[in-house]
């Protein structure tokens, strides 16, 4: 993929003659450094699920806060750099507000989706208020929420481009998880069925033994709206995933930290 | 020495007494009510054998109707009238006074009063007051010198005309007259004139409204006509708006019978009058 | 002035200028106007008078002031004019970007809340606009929105407004809202009824208000659309 690389991946505004944007493309890239994360969107609501590694065993759990609320009907996980999510999250959160303040009504995920790909694609504006970013947003966002539409789920990537999925998996297990949603994934799930397919496939392509800590889990229903699952619902679901034979090869020291975690800007 | 068969005469002229207290209230906050004013359309020619003088009937106070029918034509004599527009109690009150004082002239002089004696009194008087009192008049009348139309300012100016408008409205009668004025008109073309001139006012003019009044003065005699017409029709009701037996609350309810303690007739017979003096 | 102060017994008054004087330019205009809605259960109906006057004068006999926003939603203004054309195009233009954005058709209680902010937006200049927004909500029942000029937004089923609102409120409270009568069945308001009192009281408004008169223009919002009505008032 990156065999041509040359003078045109240094700056933002320059496309490579191949019609490349090289900066976007790492961007993406820095995605497949981060956590996995997965959504799937069901009739009866939208579940989020995600690795949450623990990379020092100093480190306090339950800081890392993956899964965020952008509004009582929107929830959102991000793969990538966290301190970009933040700005994005951010400005989702205000977007929602915003539109309450002026419609007095729910914003659609569609349109939260839109706002926050404004953002994205700010970058390499040159404004004088010096505002926008330099450099893309090395972050991919999936926002599960319920507005008028009912259940959706929705995928944001660097380059600005937003996507409505039935299921989406992001971060460095994407690729395999991807794939086996595709297997598992049918239009008449029940929400409960996800919830377990999200877990089984987070399973598998995590390198720790999955506990009630290292996940976190939200469910967006109609009733409950943004619910994330206390730690005696996810030992509850857990304890209702088949037990395979990774479990049992897999160490009992749950701490490895990867090479990952060398990086210079913290990938999550 | 005053009592009740034999009352102070009051002074002459306005009262000032109030004034000062008045502009005091209004310093802390407590301004004056307005006084009613007529935004109005009054309008006078000369014709063949008289004079027709014209009004509209509407009152306003602001931007309400106060009277959809009040009487802007006014009495001064037999043999002339007064159109009034301006604050209503000032036309009301000045035609009254000039009009007593014609009337003591004509005792004094035993002649039909002129109409300008009328105009003079009325521009000198107003004139006076220097523009306080709010009266823009137009008055009308047949004298031994013929047929006089007179308009006077609420400052006291005054014009012999031969048609004349006066009020929120005048502008809007003008366009009538000039257009359509001539000299020695006919009685019947008279009155058609001066009604259009009101219509005028009363359609275009939010001042003016509801109906026609005219007044035709000849020598001699006088035809009131109230009203000659009236311009617009009210809005028939779509629905009915009665009320149901006991729809209004009742909130307290004492009866009190009238108790009769003494019964008395007392005839009063007629008394001749003490001729001893 | 030396005369009088040698002689203070013979005190005349100073009419000179004693201090400068401003004057302000004014930016508002007063071109009157009223308007009525009623809503029911599934109608609402909103109607203007069609006069558009300043001072003594009339404009036209012939203005709409109620502005159609989508197929469910009217907008009607009175006041200052100049101000309600800025304003409804202003908020024209926001609902056909909030369709463009959101892919869908901004409803009235959006368009209720909408219009306040963008009123309270004006706050230290506002727009010289007595506003009655008339619709349906999400459910299909009739809603009216009130607003004074600087965005205050209150919901109701029966409001007069403009320059007439004063005379046909307590008109309103009591043949609609049945306020201050005793022993009386309140009954839902029916259309015909609705139209027929919309009518009656706008023929009353003529006779007593200068600025109200020549004519109403009707809407009729319904599931199906919109209806138009027009009704003759004294031209005087």
């Amino acid at each position: 993929m990156f065999l041509t690389r040359s003078e045109y991946d240094r700056g933002v505004n320059t496309f490579s003659p191949e019609g490349r944007l090289f900066q976007v493309e790492y961007a993406i890239e820095a995605i497949k450094l981060g956590w996995t994360a997965i959504g799937i969107c069901t009739s009866e609501g939208v579940i989020l699920a995600v690795e949450k590694r623990t990379t020092s065993l100093l480190m306090e759990p339950t800081m890392v806060e993956k899964i965020v609320e952008i509004d009582k009907h929107i929830g959102c996980v991000s793969s990538g750099l966290m301190a970009d999510s933040r700005t994005l999250i951010d400005r989702a959160r205000i977007e929602c507000q915003n539109h309450w303040f002026t419609y007095d009504e729910k914003m659609s995920v569609e349109s939260v989706a839109q706002a926050v790909s404004n953002l994205a694609i700010q970058f390499g504006d040159s404004d004088d208020d010096g505002s926008a970013m330099s450099r893309p947003f090395g972050v991919a966002l999936l926002f599960a929420g319920i507005d008028e539409k009912g259940p959706q789920l929705f995928h944001l990537d660097p380059s600005g481009t937003f996507v409505q999925y039935d299921a989406k998996a992001i971060g460095s297990g994407s690729e395999g998880a991807q794939q086996s949603l595709q297997e598992v994934y049918h239009k008449s799930m029940t929400l409960k069925e996800a919830t377990k397919a999200a877990l089984k496939i987070l399973k598998q392509v995590m390198e720790e033994k999955l506990n009630d800590t290292n996940i976190e889990v939200m469910s967006m229903t109609p009733e409950a709206k943004f619910h994330m699952f206390t730690k005696e619902e996810l030992q509850e679901v857990l304890a209702s995933l088949p037990e395979t034979r990774e479990d049992s090869l897999r160490s009992t020291s749950n701490m490895t930290p990867s090479i990952r975690t060398s990086l210079s800007m913290q990938s999550q | 020495m005053s009592s009740i068969l034999v009352p102070d005469i009051p002074a002459p002229g306005f009262s000032f007494d109030l004034c000062q207290r008045n502009s005091l209230l209004e310093k802390k906050g407590y301004p004056a009510p307005k006084a009613q004013k007529t935004g109005t359309t009054i309008v006078a020619i000369v014709y063949k054998d008289g004079v027709i003088l014209g009004a509209d009937t509407r009152a306003t106070e602001g931007n309400i109707v106060a009277d959809k029918l009040c009487s802007k034509i006014h009495y001064l004599a037999d043999n002339m009238y007064c159109c009034g527009a301006g604050t209503a109690a000032d036309t009301e009150a000045t035609t009254n006074m000039i009009s007593s004082q014609l009337e003591l002239h004509r005792l004094n002089t035993n002649r039909v009063v002129p109409v300008v004696t009328a105009a003079k009194m009325l521009s000198q008087m107003l004139f006076r007051y220097q523009g306080h009192i709010g009266a823009a008049l137009i008055v009308g009348g047949v004298d031994n010198a013929g047929p006089h139309v007179y308009c006077i300012y609420p400052h006291g100016s005054c014009d012999s005309l031969q048609y004349t408008t006066m009020g929120s409205g005048s502008l809007a009668a003008m366009s009538v007259f000039e257009s359509q004025w001539r000299p020695n008109m006919s009685e019947e073309e008279g009155k058609e004139l001066v009604a259009d001139a009101i219509r005028a006012g009363v359609f275009n003019d939010l001042g003016s409204g509801s109906s026609v009044d005219l007044c035709v003065i000849r020598k001699g005699s006088v035809d009131y006509l109230r009203p000659y017409e009236m311009s617009c029709k009210k809005g028939e009701k779509q629905g009915t708006y009665r009320y149901k037996r006991g729809t209004t609350a009742v909130l307290q309810k004492s009866v009190r019978p009238i108790i009769i303690e003494d019964e008395m007739i007392q005839r009063v017979d007629h008394e001749s009058m003490d001729t001893s003096s | 002035m030396a005369l009088v102060d040698r002689e203070p017994s013979r005190y005349l008054p100073d009419y000179d200028v004693q201090a400068p004087k401003q004057l302000h330019f004014s930016p508002y205009a007063d071109n009157g106007g009223s308007v009525v809605a009623i809503a029911g259960d599934d109608f609402s109906i909103i109607a203007a008078d069609t006069r558009l006057s300043a001072g003594f004068s009339i404009y036209t006999r012939k203005q709409e002031k109620l502005f159609t926003l989508s197929s469910n939603t009217v907008l009607g203004c009175s006041g200052c004019w100049c101000d309600t054309l800025t304003l409804t195009r202003v908020m024209a233009a926001r609902m056909q970007m909030y369709e463009h954005e959101h892919h869908k058709t901004m409803a009235t209680p959006a368009a209720a809340q909408m219009l306040s902010t963008m009123l309270y937006y004006k706050r230290f200049f506002p727009y010289y606009v007595s506003n009655i927004l008339a619709g349906l909500d999400s459910e299909g029942k009739g809603v009216i929105y009130r607003y004074d000029p600087v965005g205050h937004c209150e919901k109701n089923y029966y409001v007069a407004g403009g320059s007439s609102g004063a005379l046909l409120q307590p008109l309103l409270d009591n043949q609609v809202g049945y306020l201050n009568q005793e022993n009386v069945e309140k009954v839902p308001i029916t259309k015909e009824k609705a139209l027929a009192i919309i009518k009656d009281v706008f023929t009353s408004a003529a006779e007593r208000d200068i600025y109200t008169g020549d004519g109403i223009f009707i809407k009729i919002i319904t599931k199906d659309g919109i209806a138009t009505d027009f009704f003759e008032l004294r031209r005087d």
